[in-house]
């Protein structure tokens, strides 16, 4: 043979081994990149590894968010090497990779891990597809509470806010003590997620549904209504500059001593916790007005992909899933873990407090899983834009060419029977 | 009389040999991609599903007629102005300082041209803080100077936002304008220079008349460079503000990035990566062809 047909041979070899140890080492690819978000997740990958033999895990991460996962994982499919799992988003973000063929449903090992009993009834809702579970929870987050400063609150005389009466009220009091009153951050989901407490106080849990499921539309005066709540109750408190802030800058605000509250996903509490201002000492935490004794949140969950990689992601999930998995991590990212079994003790002070409330909220049946995933995708991204245009100008003529748009886009849903009645 | 035949030699033959695998790459990796995002811009398809619908030109009737995309348009535009007066302008300016060979020339040509040895990325997360509207270094420093008042909500103001991008693009990119006419000037024969200085010209004479004129060659890669980089902007936007709030700061290349990754709707981000080329089209190549004839006349001259 000759000496370039041996060279040949011996890249093709190296080729083939690469190959494989690609298929051997299965992979979870997530866009938790630092901090105590990756460190949660390298110890859900390290219980998985631990709890078998059989095959091995490792995490990669793709920087940005879900849109850069998107991005990752389209180009994956095309070329029909996806990973064993990665992170998704719940409902919606499911479906529709569900309808396009690429997902494996997950009936056999959520019938393994018992997935009826162990997660809350209102979490099982936005894993299934027509009754199918297509991602299993592993990261839940509560966005409807409000952090607030302890000294702020001391130094300005406020009590904990119980409605948007005694909110608003908290808000003049902070602003005359010389503190911003409340945070806020600029992107899409930001003040969307301070928007649910109002829209929930005018619809309730029926009418938030019947809006995720396109019955109640944006042009009704219910939805004119909580907008005119948020803009006279929250838009009104709203920081000086807010909208050119990140999220972590506002929490800075707030462990500074410059913002009196804010209201964020619990992660924030994670993170003011790993800037040493600790739960309970330095900040507290109370549900917004109208959310008192319900839950809406946020969740991530594992999707598996159709492929080679199937019989290791269903190992994966049987030891993410349970109460160790589980609460590996949830304790080092700061958020809750889904499944009911986790023992309440592993939580600090923060974690504590919001594990009550979501099983209040449990028992009330009042758990709303965040709307801008249970509406169509374009839907969903154009509700958070639009709401966030209107925190910056509040003016009716914003309010009724935002109200025109996601009308619009409802009815263009509608017509292409999109929505869905989760 | 009948020519002779042609027949190819082996000198030929060699050159084709070494042109077929350039020649392959260019239509898999260019001539391809290009058809076939013309062809998803007449199709309804989220980007993985096996189905495709096709739906003629709806894609971009609907674009044309959305404020969303015209003021991305807009935007494009704006930034093709700023990209070729800003950095340029800026950057021939320090060069034209530095050419006078003023003292710590050396340490001076790195520290204009080390931003641009950044990536876009990490420029995006140096100005992001420093355009933290409370507390951040830009505020912080006009509060010092006692201009506090006209301190902005750089990132969150969608009348400022545009501005405050192009303040952090101008940092990042004006080392190549700078580079790129430092070396021209350096380049520039000193006879032409010394002979415009014996008829009496003045600085600013010599530098108008006859240094800035003899930068042609210099002054079309940068402009070319500044065009082509405004039309096809995308990374520094997106990592600090995902062109927002509200798409006030959004372009066609990240308005193409959320339709089809944000929402799954990959037929009309085709449709906008089409209307993209054929706007830089529009935009770029007429300046092109103009410059290069500039370049011929000049060189005639």
């Amino acid at each position: 043979m000759k000496k370039s047909n041996w060279l040949a041979a011996l890249g093709l070899a190296m080729l083939a081994t690469t190959a494989v140890q690609a298929q051997e080492n299965n992979e979870i690819w997530h866009y938790y990149a630092a901090g105590s978000e990756l460190a949660g997740m390298n110890a859900l990958i390290d219980a998985a590894n631990a709890a078998t033999d059989q095959y091995k895990f490792s995490g990669v991460v793709i920087p940005g968010n879900v849109v850069e996962l998107r991005r990752q994982l389209q180009t994956a499919f095309l070329g029909g090497r996806p990973p064993a799992l990665y992170q998704s988003s719940m409902a919606f973000e499911l479906k529709t990779f569900a309808d396009g063929g690429q997902l494996h449903p997950l009936t056999d090992v959520w019938a393994a891990i018992d997935g009826d009993k162990i997660f809350p009834e209102g979490v099982q809702r936005v894993v299934k597809v027509d009754g199918v579970p297509f991602g299993v929870p592993f990261d839940l987050s509560l966005i409807n509470n409000v952090f607030y400063n302890k000294e702020a609150f001391e130094k300005a005389g406020v009590d904990v806010p119980t409605d948007w009466a005694s909110f608003t009220a908290a808000c003049d009091a902070l602003r005359t003590a010389g503190y911003e009153p409340l945070g806020n951050a600029g992107g899409t989901f930001w003040s969307l997620y301070n928007f649910y407490a109002a829209l929930v106080s005018v619809l309730g849990e029926e009418g938030y549904y019947k809006m995720a499921s396109g019955e109640l539309g944006f042009d009704s005066p219910e939805f004119s209504e909580a907008l005119d709540l948020y803009r006279d109750s929250m838009v009104s408190c709203y920081a000086k500059n807010w909208s050119g802030k990140t999220w972590t800058q506002t929490a800075d605000d707030l462990v500074n001593g410059n913002t009196g509250m804010f209201m964020m996903g619990i992660w924030a509490a994670g993170y003011m916790e790993q800037a040493g201002f600790k739960a309970g000492e330095g900040f507290d935490m109370f549900q917004a007005p109208g959310t008192v004794g319900k839950s809406i949140f946020q969740m991530d969950v594992l999707a598996v992909p159709e492929g080679p990689g199937v019989a290791a992601a269903d190992e994966f999930i049987k030891a993410a899933t349970t109460p160790e998995g589980q609460a590996a991590f949830a304790t080092l990212k700061g958020s809750l873990a889904p499944n009911i079994n986790v023992d309440p003790a592993v939580y600090g002070y923060a974690g504590a407090t919001f594990t009550r409330q979501f099983s209040e909220a449990s028992a009330n049946n009042a758990v709303l899983p965040n709307l801008f995933f249970l509406l169509p995708t374009d839907l969903g991204t154009e509700f958070g834009v639009q709401i966030e245009r209107f925190a910056i100008d509040p003016s009716d003529t914003v309010k009724s060419e935002m109200i025109s748009t996601l009308e619009g886009l409802r009815q263009e849903a509608l017509a292409e029977n999109a929505f869905i009645k989760w | 009389m009948a020519q002779p035949k042609s027949r190819l030699t082996r000198t030929d033959w060699t050159h084709i040999a070494f042109l077929v695998l350039p020649a392959l790459l260019f239509v898999t990796f260019y001539i391809y991609p290009v058809i076939s995002s013309i062809g998803l811009s007449l199709h309804d398809w989220d980007g993985f599903s096996p189905r495709m619908r096709f739906i003629g030109i709806t894609n971009y009737t609907v674009l044309a007629g959305q404020p969303r995309f015209l003021h991305a348009v807009f935007n494009n535009i704006l930034w093709v102005v700023f990209m070729l007066i800003v950095p340029t302008g800026i950057g021939l300016l320090l060069a034209a300082i530095l050419d006078r060979g003023i003292r710590g020339e050396k340490a001076f040509r790195i520290i204009f041209f080390l931003p641009f040895t950044i990536p876009a990325v990490a420029v995006a997360a140096i100005w992001r803080w420093m355009y933290e509207p409370d507390n951040g270094l830009v505020t912080t420093v006009m509060k010092v100077l006692g201009l506090g008042g006209f301190a902005q909500n750089w990132l969150g103001d969608p009348s400022v936002v545009n501005f405050s991008l192009m303040g952090a693009v101008a940092w990042w990119t004006t080392g190549f304008a700078f580079l790129v006419f430092f070396a021209g000037l350096r380049n520039i024969p000193t006879e032409c220079i010394e002979a415009a200085r014996i008829e009496g010209a003045t600085p600013w004479q010599v530098f108008w008349k006859v240094s800035f004129p003899l930068l042609w060659p210099s002054t079309i890669i940068v402009l070319g460079m500044a065009a082509i980089d405004a039309m096809r902007l995308f990374d520094v936007v997106w990592s600090m503000t995902k062109g927002g709030p509200a798409y006030s700061s959004e372009v066609l290349a990240t308005q193409m990035y959320d339709l089809a990754f944000g929402r799954f709707d990959m037929g009309r981000a085709s449709a906008v990566a089409v209307y993209l080329f054929i706007i830089a089209g529009i935009i770029i190549m007429p300046y092109i062809v103009y410059m290069s004839r500039r370049v011929q006349d000049s060189e005639a001259e």
